[in-house]
């Protein structure tokens, strides 16, 4: 945490009771969660173990608390925490679109709520907030970045982070790096290009911006488009919170697909730096460098999935790594120091690839592009897997993933020689969920759970043996990591709508959950 | 689809009696929708049976999950809710200032009037098309107005008419002499040319490109399905009771389920799942199998209704023997079988069978 030294002094005034110890964002979560991810790493892996696989029988619910009743509630009618909390000194932070929660980490009552005026924006969910000393941040769908006091969820300021007349939108957790608030944008249905933004933490200034495709011809990554017009409106929304590390000081950012979506005529390449895991400097917006998850993506398949951040060792050589199952069907390993791929294999079976070229970048089959006729392709829109949080387990070596294996079938609808927007879409659809667990080492999976049911959720692993997943019927359930039995389930009567997170208070420790607009407290309370 | 999805809700009057909504349906929708986002994000728009079809559709496609009478439900609940004639939605009581429509962009977007749009048309082709196109998508000789940011921060000319006045080329009368009407009916038809390129603005296209032909012989031959249907039973007329893109995904999915997700086009009741569940021997209903329509599984519990409508539920043991029977499995597993040439041979030789 050298890097992190002069920070903690300067910053030391802003650690009143209550507020956060920025040292704690590097550290394995135990008392606290607090960061999107539990930790930079976005491995969501605690190494809590007093609920363990001898004692989960006696996991009890806690507590419940249901957003739905605040005044001008984001609950209420369909209503849903996609949100995965924040945890800070006995306090959960969370939110959904443009409301944000103060609640008890120990009782789940509510200290306090915060509501914000809308002007628009689509709504479609809220992933979280980050926490800044004694200071809360998040987005909303009308591209403000909101800072609260922790305390009582009065607003500071706000900030503009985007356009709503351009249609994008917020709904990325923000990452807090050093002082630097890190905030992403959303939005896929006019032709925008996307960018990552760093806030200062006291002010909301603009730190610096990088757009996640060149803005002129000859910038890096230009040779991947036809035209300087087809590249400013590009896309590539950065829709997720990056993870960081510390020592290599870079933070790796997985951006969006490509635009217009599904209609890729006018835009022949690549198209960078769309669809990929990008290391950027924190400090500067600088890259660093960038692997392709999906080259020319006409299937709406996001490369934003969690870069997962973990050491290991392959062929012999350890290695600092960075893993992705992506929405593609591949999942991939690289160095993170140099965004070499170390391995590229389909954790579903997938059928629109003719497999990975050099650099380990899969090479899409242009017949299973989208047709005016139709093509069936696997996976459907909704990846392999989607935005739902994936988890990395030391103890047994695994990644493991909400995966879906599933075929619809992708149009044109726009023939014209300049499609916008979208220009098409996929249509019905049939598959089947699992959570697949993946040898990081080989990128092969090593067991696969189905669910009968549908299913897919945010994953967190323990210490305690223990991995938690949500299936499609409304249970929370424990799974065994090491083969994927069930070892404990309790029904939340909706399905679970973010990753779980735990923390130890008192000498007790907690899993919350959310499902569908209520947050459920379980804890060992023996 | 002709116009932007929110051309519709200034148009047509607000219907007096709005009609009621089905029973359950809001539920359905609650249940169903509101797993992946707020359901003010759907009923923020308005539009046609069509288009919620094909929305409900793209949902489905994204891993929306809800048996064929929920999505049945949901159709007739937003097509009479949130249809184009449907009164526009109140803003909901006590929702912090929350506009009502909270669909992509911002909440006082323009919304478009069709009249002026047609009116704007010709003035636009009179005087901006040969410059920036037939779609305002632009030309090598103008710009492409529909990632215009003057266009976009426009409201009913309130950018575009300065941003002309200042002397913008035109085709015959000069930008200056352009009316304040004129400007603001260039405003609705720019601004409809953006609608149309979202989602819900468009189709599908052609589907019926293959060799039927070829498709009869897959029919009867590679593909099986003769094993199970026949051109003259129950695929006689087929080609009549649904369109051609409905026949392609009705083939390709039926029934649709698996994971609960997945089912192609509009309804018509598939064919249950059935389960057989076979208690321990030594269980107090020992030994006897019972069979019915599948209710619901996960990994701890199966419920079914056997022929008399009963309904049964069991814990899942390692001593419960669950067997399940899915009608459309065989389709399920021509999904990795099928070549998109197969696929379209047959859409041709069933469009055949009028
Ligand atoms: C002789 C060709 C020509 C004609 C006719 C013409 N334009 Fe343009 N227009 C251009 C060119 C070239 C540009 C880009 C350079 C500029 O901004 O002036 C442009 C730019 C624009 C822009 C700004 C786009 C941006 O950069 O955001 C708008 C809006 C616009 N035109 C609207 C119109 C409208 C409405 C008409 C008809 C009333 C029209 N134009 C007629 C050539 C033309
Ligand atoms: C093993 C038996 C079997 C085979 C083989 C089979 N089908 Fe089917 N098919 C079914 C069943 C059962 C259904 C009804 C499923 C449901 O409703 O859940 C069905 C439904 C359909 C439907 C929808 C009918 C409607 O009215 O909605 C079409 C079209 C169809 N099949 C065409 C085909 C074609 C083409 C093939 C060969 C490529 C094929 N089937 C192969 C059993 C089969």
């Amino acid at each position: 945490m050298k890097t992190l030294g002069t920070f903690l002094i300067a910053s030391a005034a802003l650690m009143a009771q209550g507020g956060l110890n920025p040292a704690r964002l590097g550290a394995p979560p135990t008392d606290t969660w607090p960061t999107y991810n539990g930790d930079y790493s976005g491995r969501r892996y605690s190494t809590l173990s007093k609920i363990n696989q001898s004692n989960i029988n006696s996991l009890t619910l806690a507590w419940v608390y249901r957003a739905n009743g605040a005044p001008g509630g984001g609950g209420g009618f369909g209503g849903r925490i996609s949100a995965t909390p924040v945890e800070v000194n006995g306090v959960l932070y969370f939110t959904m679109p443009d409301h944000a929660w103060a609640v008890d980490a120990r009782t789940g009552r509510e200290v306090w709520h915060y509501a914000w005026t809308s002007h628009g924006g689509d709504h479609i969910g809220n992933r979280g907030a980050g926490v800044y000393g004694n200071w809360l941040y998040f987005e909303t769908p009308d591209c403000n970045l909101v800072s609260l006091n922790l305390k009582d969820g009065k607003e500071r300021w706000h900030k503009p982070i985007c356009d709503l007349d351009q249609y994008y939108f917020g709904s990325m957790a923000p990452l807090v790096v050093k002082n630097h608030i890190i905030t992403g944008v959303s939005g896929d249905d006019l032709d925008r290009p996307g960018y990552i933004e760093s806030h200062d933490p006291e002010t909301g200034d603009l730190q610096w911006r990088w757009y996640t495709v060149p803005q002129k011809m000859g910038d890096a990554g230009s040779e991947s488009w036809p035209s300087e017009e087809a590249m400013k409106h590009g896309g590539g929304m950065t829709w997720l919170t990056p993870t960081y590390d510390p020592e290599l000081n870079m933070i790796y950012v997985p951006t969006g697909n490509p635009q217009p979506v599904i209609a890729g005529k006018a835009r022949p390449g690549a198209n960078l730096f769309t669809a990929s895991v990008v290391a950027l400097n924190p400090d500067t917006g600088k890259m660093q460098w960038y692997f392709q998850s999906s080259p020319h993506d006409t299937h709406d398949w996001d490369a934003t999935q969690t870069p997962v951040l973990f050491d290991g060792e392959i062929n012999g050589q350890k290695r600092k790594l960075v893993a992705q199952a992506s929405r593609n069907g591949y999942f991939f390993v690289l160095d993170r120091a140099t965004g070499k791929n170390l391995a590229s294999a389909e954790y579903v079976k997938i059928n629109w690839s003719k497999g990975v070229d050099a650099k380990g970048s899969p090479i899409p089959n242009p017949a299973k592009e989208p047709q005016l006729d139709g093509a069936l392709v696997s996976p459907n829109q909704g990846g392999g897997t989607n935005w739902p949080p994936p988890t990395y387990d030391p103890d047994t070596g695994l990644f493991y993933v909400s995966a879906s294996r599933a075929f619809s079938v992708y149009y044109i609808y726009d023939p014209s020689d300049k499609p916008e927007g979208w220009g098409g879409n996929d249509r019905g659809g049939w598959g089947e969920t699992m959570i697949q667990a993946i040898d990081y080492k080989t990128g092969k999976v090593k067991w696969s759970h189905k669910w009968e049911d549908g299913g897919r959720s945010g994953l967190l692993s323990t210490a305690g043996k223990l991995l938690f997943a949500g299936d499609g019927s409304g249970n929370l359930v424990a799974l065994d990591p090491a083969n994927g039995n069930p070892l404990w389930h309790a029904n939340l009567g909706s399905s679970v709508t973010n990753g779980p997170i735990t923390y130890e208070l008192d000498g007790t420790q907690y899993l919350v959950v959310a499902a569908g607009d209520t947050l459920f407290g379980f804890a060992m309370l023996r | 689809m002709r116009y932007g999805i929110f051309v519709a809700a200034l148009l047509v009057a607000p219907a007096v009696g709005v009609a009621q909504p089905p029973a359950g349906a809001s539920e359905a929708l609650e249940k169903v929708c509101g797993a992946c986002h707020s359901v003010e994000t759907v009923t923020g728009q308005r539009r046609t049976r069509a288009e919620w079809q094909e929305s409900i559709n793209a949902m489905v496609a994204r891993g929306a999950e809800g048996t064929d009478a929920e999505f049945a439900l949901i159709l007739d609940y937003l097509t009479t809710q949130y249809g184009p004639t449907a009164a526009p939605a109140a803003p909901a009581a006590g929702r912090g200032g929350r506009g009502p429509a909270f669909s992509p962009g911002p909440a006082d977007k323009q919304v478009v009037d069709e009249a002026a749009a047609n009116r704007g048309r010709k003035v636009y082709a009179a005087e901006c098309i040969t410059c920036h196109g037939t779609h305002a998508r632009g030309s090598e000789r103008g710009a492409d107005l529909v990632r215009s940011e003057i266009v976009l921060h426009d409201r009913y000319g309130s950018t575009l008419g300065p941003f002309l006045k200042k002397g913008h080329p035109t085709q015959t009368t000069p930008a200056a002499q352009l009316t304040g009407a004129q400007i603001v009916d260039l405003s609705h038809t720019i601004h409809q040319e953006v609608y149309n390129t979202l989602r819900a603005a468009l189709q599908i296209q052609n589907v019926v490109t293959g060799d039927p032909q070829a498709g009869a012989a897959y029919f009867n031959g590679a593909g099986k399905c003769s094993t199970c249907h026949s051109a003259a039973g129950d695929m006689a007329h087929i080609a009549s009771r649904m369109d051609a893109p409905e026949l392609q995904q009705r083939f390709l999915f039926p029934g649709g389920r698996g994971g609960g997700r997945g089912r192609g086009g509009a309804a018509t009741a598939a064919k249950p799942v059935m389960v057989t569940v076979t208690p321990a021997s030594s269980a107090a209903i020992a030994g006897s199998a019972i069979t019915g329509t599948l209710v619901h599984i996960d990994d701890f519990n199966v419920a079914l209704r056997d022929g008399a409508g009963e309904y049964h539920s069991f814990k899942r043991t390692p001593a419960l023997k669950v067997v399940k029977s899915d009608p459309a499995q065989a389709h399920h597993e021509l999904l990795d079988q099928y070549t998109d040439r197969n696929i379209h041979d047959i859409v041709a030789y069933l469009e055949t069978m009028k």
